[in-house]
């Protein structure tokens, strides 16, 4: 048995969409300009890690990183700059969009578009070298990045992992996909967000206090929507959960932190958190924000911070995704 | 966190939908023979574009987003061969993905609702919330996140093929569709799945795109893609899908994927470290989780770049060591163009292709070898060779790496 701990952990958000962003400084100022928000709010949670962990070069070479991304999707300031100067007579040109628009845009408008950039321009600001993964995830797709960094790990592929997720919903396309879809009206509330956690082998017999992340895994959600019951999807990420800490079932844990894909999913999560777990304490990250991929993560750490203070204590973050994919992560904390 | 034992991991079908045939079968033949599917552009004017070439799938397809129809075929041929009988809870999927688009004037409308028309009352270029509020709705409406998000690729997969095991969307760029072969390996090896589809699509022959590469500096002026020839002057973008079926149980499979390995350059962010070790550690690490020291042939990431190509090969020497001097290299890029979220595993059909019908496929269009570049290539025609194992690479831009080793079944 490998215990994974939890070495450290950092998050920026859940801002609102009228909360001031954070402007704080970056180990290389110029790289802001390629960043997406996404990928700065990432880089901001990852550089308070590195920092805490103090590690050295070699050590940073060889730890892994693995981000649950939503779309990073550039600013529209510079897709607009782009688009305006493709118009001719009211109407949008393509060749003008190959003779104005690409002048008139920022040269490093596709460092913003992709996903990937959410993940890469923190490991090159922090020198990380290790294995890595940028997950897309549209909410419990992070829970999977928080699993392979811990199965990375576990299977000694490295011996530190960085693992969480960063995402924008106040971006205006993510807003017009929310808008559409439903999820504004029935009460998400958008978000921005970065959550990060470092895991590390700890040694075989724990330190007391030590946060141990047991077991992550993300379902699928059978391509069933959110207002379907999704109980027996649950269950699933639940027992593939287990069944990586290596455990058949689950005590009642003390705190159950819920990381939903909005209202619709939040009903869900407490309602099957209710009928499994009557007697644990249930928070809901969501209420803060719907910070969307960043929301397990940020989840993960309410639970890290509340085992901090409880000796001994247990708890389970649940995400649900607007597929209808599920994730399960089990923390528990070593008794002295 | 309890790691199980670790299983291996055969391929037991593959399947591609590419700019040459609708099939990978039909596809070989055609780069066997040296064929090369770059064209000029005729599905929108690209007038002033950087790059006015590219390996596109110029055929009749009923998806707006292309990314649906290339990736369907290329799992169904894979699928087909695969003749797989797993249970639903024990089947996942696995796609490197980027995200589809949506149409030109969406995105203009949208960004016109968010910060007003140039010049108009009121318009100061800032996101301006309360403007969005009011002006955003008619075109939000057309942006449908379950239709051009990059996970709608898997999610479709998985419901075609019945795959209530994971559904995981990799948004690694140009590394995407390895590490989705990775994640899938993977899992097999701990045992959560006992099979998977995985594999990558790329449909990047989009105005969009091109702009934000051409922007770069890094397309091909000619329109051209000569990976390791002396005139080679950036890439071209191509597209197509290229999946496989992944299982633990062997079945007939001749080949088995024996060894994953991945890195972060931590270097810059479009240019590799120009030693290379971060990609050399990611050729490494995938050797020793192969338990090879060699192979006998490179499917490399070869993009037609005049540093990366050269810094690749520097780093295929650098981990090979006098081995490099028998290992046969080509990079499929010649040919089809650059695939991006589908180019690993596209790299990976023709590591597959090498073992298991001994036959390497060219370099298409390389005829001057850069001195720089200097390892067997195959130039010109596809060559006949007795291959044991084969390591198919992909370097993302950002500096994310992952190395594949496949390996014929003892």
């Amino acid at each position: 048995m490998i215990r994974v701990v939890i070495a450290h952990h950092a998050a920026r958000g859940p801002y609102l969409a009228d909360a001031a962003p954070p402007d704080e400084p970056l180990a290389n100022p110029r790289a802001r300009k390629m960043m997406s928000r996404a990928a700065y709010l990432a880089a901001l949670a990852l550089a308070d890690v590195m920092r805490a962990l103090g590690l050295s070069a070699d050590e940073r070479a060889r730890a892994g990183y693995f981000l649950g991304v939503g779309g990073s999707a550039g600013s529209l300031e510079d897709v607009g700059a782009l688009l305006d100067a493709s118009i001719i007579d009211g109407a949008f040109s393509l060749p003008a969009f190959g003779d104005r628009g690409l002048p008139a845009c920022n040269p490093l408008l596709a460092f913003q578009l992709m996903n990937n950039f959410t993940m890469c321009h923190g490991a090159i600001l922090e020198g990380l070298g290790g294995p890595n993964g940028a997950l897309f995830s549209r909410g419990a797709g992070t829970v999977a990045a928080i699993a392979e960094a811990a199965h990375a790990v576990a299977t000694g592929e490295c011996e530190l992992a960085i693992a969480g997720g960063a995402d924008v919903a106040t971006h205006p396309v993510t807003l017009a996909e929310l808008a559409r879809d439903g999820f504004l009206a029935r009460g998400l509330v958008p978000a921005d967000g970065a959550g990060l956690i470092a895991l590390r082998a700890g040694a075989a017999a724990g330190a007391a206090g030590d946060v141990v992340l047991e077991g992550a895994a993300h379902a699928s959600g059978r391509g069933r929507p959110l207002d379907d019951a999704l109980d027996d999807a649950l269950d699933d990420a639940l027992a593939d959960a287990l069944a990586r800490a290596g455990r058949g079932s689950i005590a009642e844990p003390d705190v159950v932190v819920l990381a939903p894909w909005g209202p619709p999913a939040a009903d869900a999560l407490r309602s099957y958190a209710a009928a499994r777990f009557p007697g644990a304490r249930t928070s809901d990250t969501g209420t803060r924000g719907d910070a969307l991929a960043a929301s397990p993560a940020l989840a993960v750490i309410d639970a890290a911070r509340v085992l901090q203070a409880t000796p001994g204590g247990r708890a389970l973050v649940l995400a649900l995704g607007v597929d209808g994919d599920p994730g399960a992560v089990l923390l528990a904390q070593e008794a002295a | 966190m309890t790691p199980p034992a670790r299983r291996s991991v055969y391929v037991r079908g593959v399947g591609a939908f590419t700019p040459l045939a609708p099939t990978w079968s039909a596809t070989v033949a055609q780069l066997a023979d040296g064929a090369c599917a770059i064209r000029e552009i005729t599905a929108f004017d690209a007038t002033g574009f950087p790059c006015r070439h590219a390996a596109a799938i110029d055929r009749e397809l009923p998806d707006e987003d292309r990314r649906m129809p290339y990736a369907r075929a290329a799992a169904r041929e894979a699928w087909m061969q695969a003749r797989l009988a797993v249970a639903s809870a024990r089947l996942g999927v696995f796609v490197g993905a980027e995200s589809g688009r949506g149409r030109w004037a969406t995105v203009l409308g949208l960004a016109r609702a968010a910060r007003g028309a140039p010049g108009a009352p009121g318009a100061s270029g800032a996101f301006d919330h309360a403007r969005f509020a009011r002006e955003a709705r008619p075109w939000a409406d057309r942006i449908d996140a379950s239709v051009l998000s990059p996970s709608a690729v898997a999610v479709a997969l998985a419901h075609e093929v019945g795959a209530h095991g994971p559904v995981e969307t990799v948004s690694l760029a140009c590394a995407s569709g390895s590490a989705a072969i990775v994640e899938a390996a993977r899992a097999i090896r701990l045992g959560e799945i006992d099979a998977a589809l995985c594999g990558g699509v790329g449909a990047d022959v989009d105005p969009l795109m091109l702009a934000g590469f051409g922007l770069l500096g890094i397309l091909s002026p000619r329109g051209v893609s000569c990976p390791f020839d002396a005139h080679r002057d950036g890439f071209v973008v191509g597209e197509g899908a290229a999946m496989l079926v992944l299982s633990a149980e062997r079945g007939d499979a001749v080949v088995e994927l024996a060894g994953i390995g991945r890195s972060l350059d931590a270097h810059r962010l479009t240019a590799p470290d120009p030693e290379g070790s971060g990609a050399a550690r990611a050729m490494s690490a995938a050797l020793a989780d192969a338990g090879l020291a060699a192979v006998d042939y490179v499917q490399a990431h070869g993009t037609s770049t005049p540093l990366n190509d050269r810094i690749e090969v520097a780093a295929i020497r650098r981990v090979l060591g006098a081995a490099a001097d028998r290992a046969r290299v080509s990079s499929s890029k010649g040919a089809l163009g650059h695939w991006v979220a589908g180019a690993g595993a596209l790299g990976a059909l023709y590591a597959y292709h090498a073992i298991a019908a001994g036959e390497i496929l060219p370099t298409a269009n390389l005829r001057t070898p850069d001195p720089l570049c200097d390892v067997p290539h195959v130039i010109g025609r596809a060559v006949r060779a007795d291959v044991h194992a084969a390591l198919a690479s992909s370097f993302a831009f950002g500096g994310a790496n992952s190395c594949l080793v496949l390996r014929r079944c003892g």
